[in-house]
């Protein structure tokens, strides 16, 4: 029987820095998603998360298909970004002048992409192998080149976020206010899914989709359930939630062996679970 | 006396195709003016284009000019109660204009706690906001009007879950607000008695059919039109359009 990894090996992995890059993307990712996460909820679009996913797979078959049957270069990062921008471009259609609902929009993109991905998948099975773990991350090891773009995106992601704050809240909580006293509406629901669509392109590359998905919702939801008050503090508690999803569910994997992404998405489920416990405890709304 | 907003020949509609016989107003600061009508009238559908939301199928649209304010109130239920916010950052809301939001504030504007005193709301500002009773964040929107500086406030049924006290109560507000500060009030209203009591300008719409009455409220209650829709008794009671 194999014995249980220990923390000494944790830290010689870290020191040789096998680890340290997992648990960077891992805390980092989920210090992002977890803080633009809160706005995904509170416009009550969660499954936004899974569409632009989906769309950065079929990005990435994308830049396969060109670089096997076009001979056209394209690095799988681009090509990811560039189907995932282009998504998220399409959320900022108003659905309501095609008789279409947000939800019928998130579905019809994720089984467009998904179809699409699939179809594009046959026309390249041979790099089938390299393309799951390209699609989806592994969150096992992660390259040098993830890392550096999980953090710089992230960066931006948060800069941008934090100038646009106020604009970004006022577009949630009223847009036809909003609207009224000039506010460029859709210039703002543009910035706020281009930049979820850059941070999930990036993140579902390093680390697979369902941390990403979990890291984008479930500390959103644990932060609203907890701080009923100030949106700022909501913000940043949903940050550290998701950092401690991702930092806390790579220690739990490695120390139980079990699969990363799925330790990370537990984690977050257990933080949310803690959350409504509180709440339960705490009482309700008292103005 | 400066015109805010007039429309001349205004067909309103979606589509390309026009619901109702085109309208002439004009609009001016102070005056409140009631826009009423059952469901499906089409009271809707004039206030986004009076809004610029939806653009008119025909006619025009003249605003003031370009430095002109403009404030909506959207139906309490319209508000999503999963936001964590206070009374005051609602009110501080009224003050974002244009790109405003990219400038740095390190706490609300001034205009924001004269705004909230103004209406006797000053005790709400830390409250949170979706734990307001009703006409306590009927109040709170109306401070964020003030707070906004507009010249005219466009608002969707203010009142309509309200009893008969709490919308009076509501109605006297935006009276003193109009005559103290000068703006001119917009309401889509189904409530005829306080609007009556209120308004100085009444627009009667009726899609189905086809009727635009534009005049002072005593006028429009007594066209034929709407004595038909209502009947003689809607004139003199407090009765709600969708009765």
């Amino acid at each position: 029987m194999n014995e249980a990894p220990t923390w000494a090996e944790f830290v010689q992995g870290w020191e040789l820095g096998v680890y340290s890059p997992p648990v960077l993307c891992g805390v980092v990712a989920g210090l992002v998603l977890g803080a633009i996460g809160v706005f995904v909820v509170l416009r009550r679009m969660v499954f936004v998360t899974v569409a632009l996913s989906q769309a950065s797979g079929l990005g990435v078959a994308l830049s396969f298909f060109a670089g096997i049957h076009l001979g056209i270069d394209v690095h799988p990062v681009v090509g990811a970004l560039a189907i995932t921008l282009a998504t998220a471009a399409l959320f900022i259609v108003r659905t309501d002048r095609l008789g279409l609902s947000k939800e019928g929009l998130l579905g019809l993109i994720y089984l467009g992409t998904w179809a699409a991905s699939i179809i594009v998948g046959e026309k390249i099975a041979q790099e089938a192998h390299d393309i799951a773990g390209i699609l989806f991350g592994t969150a096992v090891l992660v390259e040098p080149i993830d890392v550096v773009l999980v953090v710089t995106v992230g960066a931006v992601v948060l800069a941008v976020h934090a100038l646009f704050h106020r604009g970004l809240v006022f577009v949630a909580f009223d847009p036809v206010g909003a609207e009224v006293q000039g506010l460029p509406v859709r210039v703002l629901d543009l910035t706020g899914w281009v930049l979820l669509a850059l941070e999930v392109s990036v993140a579902t590359r390093a680390l697979g989709v369902l941390p990403v998905f979990a890291f984008a919702v479930l500390p959103a939801m644990a932060a609203l359930t907890v701080i009923r008050r100030r949106i700022r503090w909501v913000l940043v508690l949903a940050a550290a939630l998701g950092a401690l999803s991702g930092g806390a569910g790579y220690l739990a994997a490695f120390f139980l062996e079990l699969p990363v992404g799925a330790s990370q998405a537990a984690v977050a489920v257990v933080l949310f679970l803690a959350s409504l416990l509180y709440r339960l405890i705490a009482g309700r709304d008292r103005g | 006396m400066t015109m805010l907003l007039s429309c001349e020949k205004l067909r309103v509609g979606y589509g390309g195709t026009a619901i109702l016989p085109p309208i002439d107003l004009a609009i001016e600061p102070g005056e409140f003016w009631a826009v009423l009508g059952r469901n499906g009238s089409g009271k809707t559908t004039l206030f986004r284009t009076l809004l610029g939301l939806i653009p008119p199928i025909a006619g025009s649209i003249t605003k003031r000019g370009p430095d002109q304010r403009s404030v909506y109130v959207p139906q309490l239920g319209s508000f999503d109660d999963l936001f964590p916010m206070l009374a005051r950052e609602v009110v501080g809301q009224g003050c974002e204009r244009g790109w405003s939001f990219l400038v740095p504030r390190v706490r609300e504007p001034a205009a924001v706690r004269s705004a909230l005193e103004e209406v006797d709301a000053l005790a709400l500002a830390d409250r949170l906001f979706r734990a307001l009773s009703e006409g306590q964040k009927r109040r709170v929107l109306l401070a964020r009007i003030i707070a906004s500086g507009a010249s005219l406030a466009l608002l969707d049924e203010p009142t309509a879950t309200m009893d008969g006290v709490a919308e009076q109560e509501a109605f006297e507000h935006l009276d003193r607000i109009r005559r103290t500060r000068g703006i001119a009030v917009v309401v889509v209203s189904h409530h005829l008695g306080a609007a009556r009591r209120t308004a100085d300008h009444a627009v009667f719409l009726d899609r189905e059919a086809g009727v635009v009455v534009v005049g002072t409220p005593a006028d429009v209650v007594a066209h034929p039109a709407f004595v038909r829709r209502y009947g003689s008794t809607a004139t003199s009671g407090d009765r709600s359009c969708d009765e």
